[in-house]
């Protein structure tokens, strides 16, 4: 199915967004900074994809799920949105997980 | 060259940008990233392999280590790696500024006026070339934001004394930009802009690297001095002017048009309708500016000069676009409008010079239509002349 691979990740971006909906982790907390921090994130990623493309390492793969749109040659469009969810899912955890933290420590001070 | 070398280079930046934010003031704390690598170490196992077995991207065998989980490359686990030494650092050193300052940054850019650039450089563009490729979206995202924040950002901050004592600033038309404010304003601008200014140097032609270049310079010597061609008489109104018909340029060099006569009025014809509009806006201010002692095209001639010239420029730019070919040529009517609007101020005066703000605030409506009339011409041009 056409498409599939980029209707997967949309949907699992998706569902990120709803847990950020939720519990206000980044961009529902501070979608400037949140914004700025993905973009960072993403210029990163790339740069080391186009790299390892040009160093003949990375292949665009023959599977019928994906579109046939390359933003550059082996560099299809559906890589944006995996490098998103990829630096999405760090920052909602790496979020979450302060807050667990903090929550632990703060227990931990009251009840001694 | 291994995959795994790429890797470790890409770490060791990963590490240095982990110091950096550090001493921007990041505190990360190690024990939610390891919560976090966990939890991106495990997806990554599971979803790299499935990936890999629906065949969604491969190897070159020969460059990888060996060394698989399933048959995930252990490289792999580079990502999240380097997710987690830079995302946090990077959130938690911008967090040093609240949400409200954020926004003040964000609308120093005039988000108002965004498409203003973005739209000649993406029109172009996909005119001439036919297709959205790499170059295209990260050219339009450059015009669309880094390139605003560059041209209106640092004009708020070079424009900061003057703009304490102007009262129009603060709506639509600027804010006024805190102090502490102006470094972030400047730093943002600029590693906002790199990464996709490079990209477009690397992937364009010398030509259009060097209409690039000269686009950008030209946004910063607008308002930053010594240049500071804002308070030049003539300089203001053809740099301000540039700063829309550049990117246009910039994309078309990029795409690789053939500059025709028929091309080159249609550019003229941009260039006097925005100094047009950069005089007329400026006749306002006369009296404002010279208080404030700010020098412009306006107050070195007079209200009236300015206004006159202004209408006498519209009116050069719709005999311009007569020379273009085809329904192209219907943008000349386009001008009647701006007439219309600019000529009731032909008499103006020093004195009643701000009675042009009426005709400043058409002028912003009328954009927005003839935007719309332009966007129809380009689709009936696309449908005839671009390759399906």
């Amino acid at each position: 199915m056409t498409g599939g691979y980029a209707l997967a990740l949309l949907i699992s971006i998706g569902g990120l967004a709803l847990i950020d909906l939720r519990h206000r982790v980044f961009f529902w907390d501070s979608p400037i900074r949140a914004a700025l921090t993905l973009t960072t994130g993403l210029v990163a990623f790339i740069a080391w994809d186009l790299w390892a493309i040009h160093a003949g390492i990375f292949f665009r793969g023959e599977s019928p799920l994906l579109l046939h749109w390359n933003l550059a040659p082996e560099f299809p469009v559906e890589e944006i949105l995996f490098l998103t969810l990829l630096c999405y899912s760090a920052m909602i955890l790496f979020v979450l997980g302060t807050r667990l933290l903090a929550r632990i420590r703060t227990r931990r001070s009251a009840a001694s | 060259m291994m995959y795994w070398q790429i890797c470790a280079v890409v770490l060791a930046g990963g590490l240095g940008m982990f110091a950096l934010t550090r001493s921007r003031g990041a505190r990360v704390s190690l024990g939610a990233a390891a919560i976090a690598l966990a939890g991106l170490t495990v997806a990554t196992a599971v979803f790299d392999n499935i990936m890999i077995v629906l065949g969604l991207f491969d190897y070159d065998r020969d460059t990888l280590l060996g060394l698989n989980i399933g048959n995930a490359p252990i490289e792999d686990f580079t990502y999240p790696l380097l997710a987690l030494l830079i995302l946090p650092g990077v959130w938690l050193a911008l967090g040093t500024l609240s949400n409200a300052d954020w926004r003040t940054i964000l609308r120093s850019s005039r988000p108002v006026s965004w498409i203003n650039t973005a739209y000649p450089f993406a029109a172009a563009m996909l005119i001439t070339r036919g297709t959205v490729d790499g170059e295209f979206i990260v050219g339009t995202l450059f015009f669309l934001i880094p390139y605003n924040l560059l041209m209106y950002g640092v004009n708020d901050v070079f424009d900061y004394e003057s703009d304490l004592r102007n009262p129009r600033k603060g709506g639509i038309e600027g804010a006024v930009l805190e102090r502490r404010l102006h470094r972030p304003v400047l730093w943002t601008g600029a590693l906002l802009a790199l990464p996709s200014f490079v990209y477009l140097l690397a992937v364009g032609t010398p030509l259009s690297g060097l209409l690039l270049i000269l686009c950008v310079a030209g946004v910063l010597a607008y308002s930053v001095p010594p240049l500071r061609t804002k308070e030049r008489a003539v300089a203001d109104s053809v740099t301000s002017s540039l700063h829309f018909v550049g990117p246009a340029i910039v994309g078309l060099a990029l795409a690789g048009a053939q500059w025709t006569p028929a091309l080159l009025c249609l550019l003229v014809a941009f260039f006097l309708w925005g100094a047009a509009s950069h005089l007329f806006g400026a006749v306002q201010d006369v009296e404002a500016d010279r208080a404030a002692g700010i020098s412009s095209s306006a107050t070195a001639w007079g209200a009236r000069a300015a206004a006159r010239v202004s209408v006498l420029l519209y009116l050069a730019a719709g005999i311009a676009a007569l020379w273009i070919p085809g329904w192209g040529k219907l943008s000349a009517l386009l001008v009647i409008p701006y007439l219309i609007v600019t000529l009731p101020s032909w008499n103006i005066t020093d004195a009643t010079a701000e009675s042009a703000n009426r005709g400043w605030r058409r002028f912003l409506l009328l954009n927005q239509f003839t935007g719309f009339v332009i966007t129809m011409l380009l689709i009936q041009f696309a449908l005839t002349h671009v390759p399906a």
